[in-house]
Protein backbone atom coordinates (compact mmCIF):
# COMPACT_ATOMS: atom_id res chain seq x y z
CA UNK A 1 0.00 0.00 0.00
CA UNK A 2 1.02 3.32 -1.18
CA UNK A 3 0.89 6.15 1.75
CA UNK A 4 -1.03 9.06 1.58
CA UNK A 5 1.56 12.10 2.31
CA UNK A 6 3.91 13.10 -0.58
CA UNK A 7 6.86 11.54 0.86
CA UNK A 8 5.17 8.13 1.12
CA UNK A 9 5.64 7.88 -2.45
CA UNK A 10 8.80 6.49 -4.44
CA UNK A 11 8.52 6.05 -8.26
CA UNK A 12 7.88 2.50 -9.22
CA UNK A 13 5.65 2.11 -6.75
CA UNK A 14 2.07 0.42 -8.20
CA UNK A 15 -1.16 -0.32 -6.32
CA UNK A 16 -4.40 -2.28 -7.35
CA UNK A 17 -7.73 0.15 -7.15
CA UNK A 18 -9.82 -2.77 -7.65
CA UNK A 19 -12.65 -3.23 -10.50
CA UNK A 20 -15.97 -2.09 -11.34
CA UNK A 21 -18.72 -3.92 -13.54
CA UNK A 22 -19.88 -1.95 -15.70
CA UNK A 23 -23.89 -2.06 -16.41
CA UNK A 24 -25.94 -1.41 -19.11
CA UNK A 25 -28.03 0.62 -16.74
CA UNK A 26 -25.29 2.75 -16.07
CA UNK A 27 -23.66 3.22 -19.13
CA UNK A 28 -26.91 4.25 -20.54
CA UNK A 29 -27.22 7.01 -17.36
CA UNK A 30 -24.14 8.42 -17.75
CA UNK A 31 -24.63 8.71 -21.92
CA UNK A 32 -28.26 10.54 -21.82
CA UNK A 33 -26.51 13.08 -18.39
CA UNK A 34 -23.01 13.79 -20.40
CA UNK A 35 -22.32 12.02 -23.72
CA UNK A 36 -25.51 11.27 -25.64
CA UNK A 37 -23.38 9.71 -28.52
CA UNK A 38 -25.89 6.98 -30.44
CA UNK A 39 -23.25 3.96 -29.50
CA UNK A 40 -23.37 4.87 -25.87
CA UNK A 41 -27.31 4.91 -26.13
CA UNK A 42 -28.61 2.90 -28.64
CA UNK A 43 -28.08 -1.12 -29.45
CA UNK A 44 -29.32 -0.78 -33.18
CA UNK A 45 -27.34 2.59 -33.90
CA UNK A 46 -24.29 1.37 -31.73
CA UNK A 47 -24.23 -1.76 -34.01
CA UNK A 48 -24.08 -0.18 -37.09
CA UNK A 49 -20.97 2.52 -35.36
CA UNK A 50 -17.34 2.35 -36.03
CA UNK A 51 -17.59 0.30 -32.30
CA UNK A 52 -19.88 -2.22 -33.28
CA UNK A 53 -22.04 -2.57 -30.55
CA UNK A 54 -22.98 0.02 -27.47
CA UNK A 55 -19.90 0.72 -25.23
CA UNK A 56 -19.54 3.28 -21.95
CA UNK A 57 -18.69 7.03 -22.81
CA UNK A 58 -14.80 7.57 -22.00
CA UNK A 59 -15.47 9.58 -19.57
CA UNK A 60 -17.58 7.26 -17.63
CA UNK A 61 -14.54 5.32 -17.47
CA UNK A 62 -12.31 7.69 -16.22
CA UNK A 63 -14.67 8.62 -13.85
CA UNK A 64 -15.30 5.38 -12.24
CA UNK A 65 -11.09 5.24 -12.33
CA UNK A 66 -11.49 8.06 -9.87
CA UNK A 67 -14.41 6.80 -7.41
CA UNK A 68 -11.89 3.54 -6.89
CA UNK A 69 -9.09 5.88 -6.56
CA UNK A 70 -10.69 7.67 -3.48
CA UNK A 71 -12.66 4.74 -2.25
CA UNK A 72 -9.02 3.44 -1.43
CA UNK A 73 -7.52 6.63 -0.22
CA UNK A 74 -10.73 7.31 2.36
CA UNK A 75 -10.05 3.45 3.48
CA UNK A 76 -6.09 4.33 4.44
CA UNK A 77 -7.88 7.53 6.21
CA UNK A 78 -9.94 5.98 8.50
CA UNK A 79 -7.13 3.37 9.21
CA UNK A 80 -5.07 6.36 10.01
CA UNK A 81 -7.49 7.94 12.24
CA UNK A 82 -8.32 4.55 13.95
CA UNK A 83 -4.52 4.89 14.95
CA UNK A 84 -4.74 8.14 16.49
CA UNK A 85 -2.57 10.01 13.39
CA UNK A 86 -4.46 12.60 11.77
CA UNK A 87 -4.33 12.39 7.88
CA UNK A 88 -2.88 14.81 5.65
CA UNK A 89 -5.25 17.31 4.07
CA UNK A 90 -6.57 16.38 0.91
CA UNK A 91 -4.94 17.76 -2.42
CA UNK A 92 -6.44 18.47 -5.67
CA UNK A 93 -6.00 17.25 -8.99
CA UNK A 94 -3.89 19.57 -11.30
CA UNK A 95 -4.92 17.73 -14.72
CA UNK A 96 -3.99 14.67 -16.57
CA UNK A 97 -1.27 13.80 -19.45
CA UNK A 98 -1.96 11.37 -22.59
CA UNK A 99 -5.38 9.68 -21.79
CA UNK A 100 -6.16 7.26 -24.64
CA UNK A 101 -9.32 5.04 -24.73
CA UNK A 102 -7.78 1.81 -26.03
CA UNK A 103 -10.41 -0.52 -26.20
CA UNK A 104 -14.60 0.12 -25.83
CA UNK A 105 -15.97 -1.35 -22.37
CA UNK A 106 -19.33 -2.90 -23.07
CA UNK A 107 -21.95 -3.53 -20.82
CA UNK A 108 -21.11 -6.40 -18.41
CA UNK A 109 -17.73 -5.66 -18.40
CA UNK A 110 -15.77 -5.78 -15.55
CA UNK A 111 -12.50 -3.24 -15.39
CA UNK A 112 -9.80 -3.82 -13.11
CA UNK A 113 -7.85 -0.84 -12.65
CA UNK A 114 -3.57 -0.30 -11.29
CA UNK A 115 -2.09 2.85 -10.83
CA UNK A 116 2.26 3.35 -10.89
CA UNK A 117 3.92 6.02 -9.40
CA UNK A 118 5.71 7.85 -12.81
CA UNK A 119 6.68 11.17 -11.19
CA UNK A 120 7.03 13.51 -8.21
CA UNK A 121 8.44 16.98 -8.33
CA UNK A 122 7.93 19.51 -5.54
CA UNK A 123 6.67 23.08 -5.99
CA UNK A 124 6.58 26.57 -5.13
CA UNK A 125 4.58 25.82 -2.21
CA UNK A 126 6.43 24.03 0.46
CA UNK A 127 3.42 21.98 1.62
CA UNK A 128 2.54 20.70 -1.48
CA UNK A 129 3.96 18.60 -3.96
CA UNK A 130 3.03 17.35 -7.44
CA UNK A 131 2.32 13.73 -8.21
CA UNK A 132 2.33 11.82 -11.31
CA UNK A 133 0.51 8.60 -11.05
CA UNK A 134 -0.46 6.38 -14.46
CA UNK A 135 -3.75 5.24 -14.04
CA UNK A 136 -4.84 1.98 -16.09
CA UNK A 137 -7.80 0.10 -17.11
CA UNK A 138 -7.53 -3.67 -18.20
CA UNK A 139 -10.63 -5.90 -19.06
CA UNK A 140 -12.01 -9.01 -18.04
CA UNK A 141 -9.75 -10.54 -21.05
CA UNK A 142 -6.86 -8.47 -19.94
CA UNK A 143 -7.19 -6.00 -22.42
CA UNK A 144 -6.51 -2.26 -21.82
CA UNK A 145 -9.19 -0.30 -22.35
CA UNK A 146 -7.87 3.13 -21.00
CA UNK A 147 -4.63 4.94 -19.63
CA UNK A 148 -3.88 7.97 -18.45
CA UNK A 149 -1.39 10.14 -16.29
CA UNK A 150 -3.13 11.76 -12.85
CA UNK A 151 -1.31 14.46 -11.55
CA UNK A 152 -2.34 15.24 -8.17
CA UNK A 153 -1.45 17.76 -5.44
CA UNK A 154 -0.43 15.39 -2.45
CA UNK A 155 0.31 17.54 1.24
CA UNK A 156 4.04 16.86 2.53
CA UNK A 157 4.42 15.64 6.04
CA UNK A 158 5.21 18.05 8.49
CA UNK A 159 9.18 18.09 9.47
CA UNK B 1 -29.56 20.44 -39.61
CA UNK B 2 -26.80 19.03 -42.46
CA UNK B 3 -24.38 16.78 -41.05
CA UNK B 4 -20.49 18.39 -40.64
CA UNK B 5 -17.86 16.92 -42.29
CA UNK B 6 -14.03 17.31 -42.09
CA UNK B 7 -14.29 20.19 -43.93
CA UNK B 8 -15.78 22.14 -41.93
CA UNK B 9 -13.61 22.15 -39.46
CA UNK B 10 -10.77 24.43 -40.91
CA UNK B 11 -7.67 25.05 -38.91
CA UNK B 12 -7.48 28.67 -36.70
CA UNK B 13 -11.60 28.30 -36.41
CA UNK B 14 -12.91 29.39 -33.22
CA UNK B 15 -16.39 29.04 -32.41
CA UNK B 16 -17.89 29.20 -28.94
CA UNK B 17 -21.08 27.29 -28.02
CA UNK B 18 -22.81 26.43 -24.87
CA UNK B 19 -24.72 27.67 -21.46
CA UNK B 20 -24.50 25.75 -18.41
CA UNK B 21 -25.36 26.73 -15.30
CA UNK B 22 -23.94 24.40 -12.48
CA UNK B 23 -25.88 23.84 -9.20
CA UNK B 24 -24.31 22.48 -5.80
CA UNK B 25 -26.95 19.92 -6.22
CA UNK B 26 -25.38 18.24 -9.21
CA UNK B 27 -21.57 18.70 -7.92
CA UNK B 28 -22.87 16.32 -4.93
CA UNK B 29 -24.68 14.24 -7.13
CA UNK B 30 -21.14 13.87 -9.40
CA UNK B 31 -19.48 13.06 -6.51
CA UNK B 32 -21.21 10.84 -4.14
CA UNK B 33 -21.49 8.54 -7.61
CA UNK B 34 -17.82 9.02 -8.65
CA UNK B 35 -15.84 11.58 -7.05
CA UNK B 36 -16.83 11.62 -3.05
CA UNK B 37 -14.37 13.93 -1.61
CA UNK B 38 -15.47 16.16 0.98
CA UNK B 39 -14.59 19.48 -1.10
CA UNK B 40 -17.03 17.89 -3.72
CA UNK B 41 -19.35 16.57 -1.16
CA UNK B 42 -20.23 19.22 1.22
CA UNK B 43 -20.14 23.07 1.98
CA UNK B 44 -18.70 22.93 5.40
CA UNK B 45 -16.36 20.49 5.09
CA UNK B 46 -15.29 21.97 1.86
CA UNK B 47 -14.50 25.72 3.58
CA UNK B 48 -12.34 23.65 5.90
CA UNK B 49 -10.49 22.35 2.77
CA UNK B 50 -7.84 23.65 -0.08
CA UNK B 51 -10.76 24.42 -2.05
CA UNK B 52 -12.34 26.83 0.66
CA UNK B 53 -15.61 26.17 -0.44
CA UNK B 54 -17.54 24.00 -2.69
CA UNK B 55 -16.04 22.91 -5.83
CA UNK B 56 -17.40 20.22 -9.07
CA UNK B 57 -14.71 17.55 -9.32
CA UNK B 58 -12.93 17.90 -12.48
CA UNK B 59 -13.96 14.66 -14.01
CA UNK B 60 -17.64 16.40 -13.63
CA UNK B 61 -16.07 19.77 -15.12
CA UNK B 62 -14.84 17.29 -18.50
CA UNK B 63 -18.18 15.85 -18.78
CA UNK B 64 -20.14 19.10 -18.45
CA UNK B 65 -17.79 19.96 -21.25
CA UNK B 66 -18.58 16.84 -23.36
CA UNK B 67 -22.22 17.23 -23.00
CA UNK B 68 -21.78 20.90 -24.63
CA UNK B 69 -19.33 19.38 -27.56
CA UNK B 70 -22.49 17.05 -28.09
CA UNK B 71 -25.32 18.99 -28.29
CA UNK B 72 -22.99 22.05 -29.83
CA UNK B 73 -21.13 19.29 -32.85
CA UNK B 74 -20.72 16.32 -32.08
CA UNK B 75 -24.34 14.88 -32.42
CA UNK B 76 -23.98 16.48 -35.93
CA UNK B 77 -21.02 15.88 -37.01
CA UNK B 78 -19.74 13.01 -39.03
CA UNK B 79 -17.80 12.19 -35.81
CA UNK B 80 -15.82 8.71 -35.19
CA UNK B 81 -14.61 9.18 -32.30
CA UNK B 82 -11.40 10.44 -30.13
CA UNK B 83 -8.42 8.24 -29.21
CA UNK B 84 -7.77 10.31 -26.64
CA UNK B 85 -6.62 13.63 -25.17
CA UNK B 86 -3.14 14.72 -24.52
CA UNK B 87 -3.58 16.95 -22.03
CA UNK B 88 -6.21 18.14 -19.22
CA UNK B 89 -5.92 21.00 -17.45
CA UNK B 90 -7.87 21.79 -14.08
CA UNK B 91 -6.79 25.84 -13.94
CA UNK B 92 -10.02 27.02 -11.78
CA UNK B 93 -12.57 25.68 -9.19
CA UNK B 94 -15.67 25.24 -10.45
CA UNK B 95 -18.39 26.93 -8.00
CA UNK B 96 -22.13 26.48 -7.53
CA UNK B 97 -24.08 29.02 -9.78
CA UNK B 98 -20.78 29.30 -12.36
CA UNK B 99 -22.72 29.58 -15.54
CA UNK B 100 -20.23 27.25 -18.01
CA UNK B 101 -19.37 27.65 -22.08
CA UNK B 102 -16.90 26.34 -24.58
CA UNK B 103 -14.76 27.89 -26.87
CA UNK B 104 -13.00 25.37 -29.26
CA UNK B 105 -10.08 26.54 -31.36
CA UNK B 106 -9.11 24.17 -34.21
CA UNK B 107 -5.17 24.03 -33.97
CA UNK B 108 -4.71 22.03 -37.29
CA UNK B 109 -7.14 19.76 -39.79
CA UNK B 110 -5.30 16.79 -41.92
CA UNK B 111 -5.95 13.81 -43.54
CA UNK B 112 -5.26 10.38 -42.11
CA UNK B 113 -2.38 8.60 -43.62
CA UNK B 114 -3.92 5.54 -43.04
CA UNK B 115 -7.77 5.69 -43.50
CA UNK B 116 -7.92 8.77 -46.33
CA UNK B 117 -11.40 8.96 -45.93
CA UNK B 118 -10.84 10.26 -42.02
CA UNK B 119 -9.69 13.77 -41.30
CA UNK B 120 -7.84 14.21 -38.17
CA UNK B 121 -8.90 18.09 -36.16
CA UNK B 122 -6.42 18.64 -33.73
CA UNK B 123 -8.36 20.91 -30.97
CA UNK B 124 -7.96 22.82 -28.02
CA UNK B 125 -11.36 23.24 -25.93
CA UNK B 126 -11.58 25.82 -23.26
CA UNK B 127 -14.21 25.72 -20.04
CA UNK B 128 -15.25 29.41 -19.49
CA UNK B 129 -17.48 30.42 -16.62
CA UNK B 130 -18.99 33.87 -16.77
CA UNK B 131 -16.49 36.18 -16.08
CA UNK B 132 -14.35 34.63 -19.40
CA UNK B 133 -12.29 33.18 -17.14
CA UNK B 134 -10.51 29.33 -18.29
CA UNK B 135 -11.53 26.97 -15.62
CA UNK B 136 -10.46 23.94 -17.48
CA UNK B 137 -8.19 23.20 -20.94
CA UNK B 138 -8.43 20.19 -23.07
CA UNK B 139 -6.42 19.13 -25.99
CA UNK B 140 -6.65 16.33 -28.15
CA UNK B 141 -7.78 14.79 -32.09
CA UNK B 142 -11.11 14.38 -33.00
CA UNK B 143 -11.59 12.01 -36.19
CA UNK B 144 -14.08 13.29 -38.27
CA UNK B 145 -15.14 11.53 -41.97
CA UNK B 146 -14.53 13.66 -44.93
CA UNK B 147 -16.91 14.84 -47.29
CA UNK B 148 -17.16 11.25 -49.98
CA UNK B 149 -15.93 14.37 -53.04
CA UNK B 150 -13.72 16.36 -50.80
CA UNK B 151 -15.51 19.36 -51.64
CA UNK B 152 -16.82 21.97 -49.04
CA UNK B 153 -20.20 23.34 -48.82
CA UNK B 154 -19.39 26.73 -46.74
Amino acid sequence: MIGLWYEDHEIGQTASLGAHRFTREAILEFARKFDPQPFHLDEEAAAKSIFGGLCASGWHTVSVSMRLLVDGRHAQRKALAKDGETPPPLGLGRGVRDLRWSAPVRPGDVIAFSLRVESLRETRRPDWGLIGMRIVGVNQDGREVCAYMLMGMAARRPA
Amino acid sequence: MDLLYFEDFPADEVVEYGDRTVTAEEIVEFAREFDPQPFHLDEAAARESVAAGLIASGWHSAALMMRMNCDGFFLHAASQGSPGIEQIDWLRPVRPGDRLSVRRTTLSARTSRSRPEIGVVEARFELLNQNREVVMRLQGPLFIRRRANGETQR
